[in-house]
């Protein structure tokens, strides 16, 4: 058993909704992006290509920061084959993050969500930022989600590092992750990458598709399938009859 | 021991200098560690110039151990009659570098778990694991020889500082090599360039805080051959960064950086601690350079914030904690001489 997360390249529209999502189930600080994009822009006019690769942690089997990192602080899950961070045992060395090829770990030098502790308004009349925590109840932001709470700090502590963790909290209620439910055109497929009958396998088994830098040795747990091409616009990633989208 | 230590003897030109180091560099580490962030970094330009201070001078207590060890060892007199000297000096710059360390740490209370959950697959674990067995080695040398105690131990514990200094410099290039390794192929090549850069430093640091010692031409010796072969290291480095067909490649090294250990090597003997000096900023100048130069590719999705390749300055907060580094350093070896040594240095 071991997650895995499938992007059709060819369905996705690159409107960042998993971006968005990420960032509210898992109350990341300001320019923190667990789920994020890489951009490409190639050829020239009028034969122009634009890619968008959404990319997050790729829970690699061979995980570079989890070799780095000299307390176990960051650790793989034998259950789940998730990467998993510890954040009482980080000592904040940023060894994984100059180790991690994909750039998708996030480094809290203060205390994150710290505005919304502000006393001032903007205006008279209005909420203070630390009045509309108040009144929300959230944790360090309005947006806390205590669900995020269950298996991962709300707040990650100054000092510590914070990444993806395939929403590890919704995964023990039998949930997807929060982006893959969040993707309004199904280009996100999640599921057991290590039982070659599950649906994640299947759409690889048929299509191929490759992980981000391979070519490292990491053996990424997100796996690219379908390379956008206009001319396929209407083809189905499955066979009729079979499920389609999350 | 010496407790003959009266105030006129911190009322002294270099004391100032030290406390003004102490307190300045002291505020903005304390300020960085507890209050907000004040370092050019960012996420995915995060070891910057304190950590090349830690770097700078846990290698040149390195070289200064590696160099007594190698006294004791070959037992010269010329390096064994200095052996409480050389152990202030290189246990002053492992905790002046161990203090720069800890202002660019995030959780400093967390270190436990160095020893509770270790890693030996991490490079960053043996690091911190070797250098911590080396402070205390140098700790207990330094007691025996307070004590008056040689004997049988002198020798295992100049194999085992010796051995324990050389793996630790090696495997600082091991951690660097990986990022360095981003835009271009390393090797081994730069845990040779660490052990080498650690004996040129610890050399010259040596020429220029125990000057007008018999120690000062062996020292100096030491430091004109491995300047030689760093040299010829970096060298070879230039050759290959010239002749790389690596698409993308930041080359760190440049031919200018020859130019300190050629004029050290050529005008030594004329002004030491002048050229000595120099040799340290050369050494300084590499350091930088190798640490810094690979973290400016961006990886990923940073590249979507930072762009393809970043620039970095230091800030006026990080050249702090270079300054703090040095002047804990300093402070220490200063205490050392005044209250460890029996014959005192004169007052300066
Ligand atoms: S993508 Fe980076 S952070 Fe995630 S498991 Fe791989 S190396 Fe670690
Ligand atoms: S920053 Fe934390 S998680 Fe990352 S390597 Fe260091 S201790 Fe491990």
């Amino acid at each position: 058993m071991g997650y895995g997360m499938v992007i059709d390249q060819q369905l996705c529209v690159g409107c960042a909704a998993c971006t968005i999502a990420c960032k509210i189930e898992n109350n990341t600080p300001v320019g923190f992006n667990w789920c994020d994009k890489i951009t490409r822009t190639s050829g020239k006019f009028p034969a122009v290509r634009y890619e968008y690769i959404s990319t997050m942690c790729n829970h690699c089997d061979n995980a570079p920061c989890v070799a780095a990192c000299p307390t176990q602080a960051m650790y793989k899950d034998r259950q789940t084959g998730l990467t998993l961070h510890d954040t009482n045992k980080c000592i904040g060395c940023k060894a994984c993050i100059v180790s991690c090829p994909y750039g998708v770990i996030s480094f809290n030098w203060e205390r994150p969500h710290q505005h919304w502790a502000q006393r001032d308004r903007l205006a008279e009349g209005c909420f203070s930022p630390r009045e509309m925590l108040e009144e929300s109840g959230g944790e360090g932001s309005p947006h806390g989600n205590p669900e995020r709470g269950t298996t991962y700090p709300v707040v990650r502590p100054a000092g510590s590092v914070e990444k993806c963790t395939f929403c590890d909290h919704r995964l023990v209620k039998g949930l997807a992750p929060a982006c893959v439910d969040a993707c309004p055109s199904g280009a996100r497929q999640f599921g057991d990458i290590d039982d070659p009958n599950s649906e994640v396998s299947k759409l690889v088994a048929r299509h191929g598709g490759k992980g981000l830098r391979e070519e490292l040795g990491t053996r990424p747990r997100v796996i690219y399938i379908r390379d956008y091409k206009p001319q396929r616009r209407f083809e189905p990633a499955r066979p009729a009859g079979e499920n389609q989208g999350a | 021991m010496n407790f003959n230590v009266s105030r006129k003897d911190f009322l002294t030109p270099t004391w100032f200098l030290i406390a003004a180091g102490l307190v300045a560099g002291g505020a903005m580490g304390l300020y960085e560690m507890f209050l907000g962030h004040v370092f050019a970094t960012n996420s995915a330009l995060v070891w910057t110039l304190p950590l090349v201070t830690y770097i700078f001078l846990a290698l040149m207590s390195t070289g200064v151990s590696l160099i007594l060890a190698y006294g004791l060892i070959m037992k010269d007199e010329a390096i064994t009659r200095h052996t409480r000297a050389l152990l202030i000096m290189a246990i002053g710059m492992l905790l002046g570098g161990f203090t720069a360390l800890a202002t660019e740490l995030g959780s400093l209370l967390n270190m436990v778990w160095i020893l509770l959950s270790p890693n030996p697959s991490s490079p960053i674990w043996w690091m911190g694991t070797l250098y911590s067995i080396e402070l205390v080695l140098l700790a207990v040398k330094l007691v025996l020889d307070l004590k008056g105690r040689h004997g049988v131990f002198d020798l295992p514990l100049a194999w085992g500082t010796l051995l324990i200094a050389a793996a630790a410099a090696i495997t600082i290039g091991a951690v660097f090599g990986t990022v360095i390794g981003r835009p271009d192929y390393q090797g081994a090549f730069l845990s040779v360039i660490t052990l080498v850069s650690a004996l040129v430093s610890g050399a010259a640091a040596i020429v220029l805080l125990r000057p007008q010692s018999t120690l000062t031409d062996t020292a100096g010796r030491i430091f004109r051959q491995t300047a030689l072969l760093f040299a010829g290291l970096l060298l070879v480095r230039v050759a290959y960064e010239a002749h790389s067909t690596v698409v993308g490649m930041l080359g760190w090294a440049s031919i200018w950086m020859l130019v300190p250990f050629i004029l050290a090597l050529v005008l030594l003997q004329y002004a030491p601690r002048i050229f000595a000096f120099i040799g340290i900023l050369g050494v300084l100048w590499v350091q930088y350079s190798f640490i810094i130069t690979g973290q400016l590719v961006s990886l990923g999705q940073t590249a979507h914030w930072y762009g393809a390749v970043q620039s970095y300055q230091p800030n006026i907060p990080e050249a702090l904690i270079l300054v703090l580094g040095i002047a804990v350093a300093a402070a220490l070896i200063k205490l050392g001489g005044q209250f460890l040594m029996d014959e005192r240095p004169p007052a300066t």
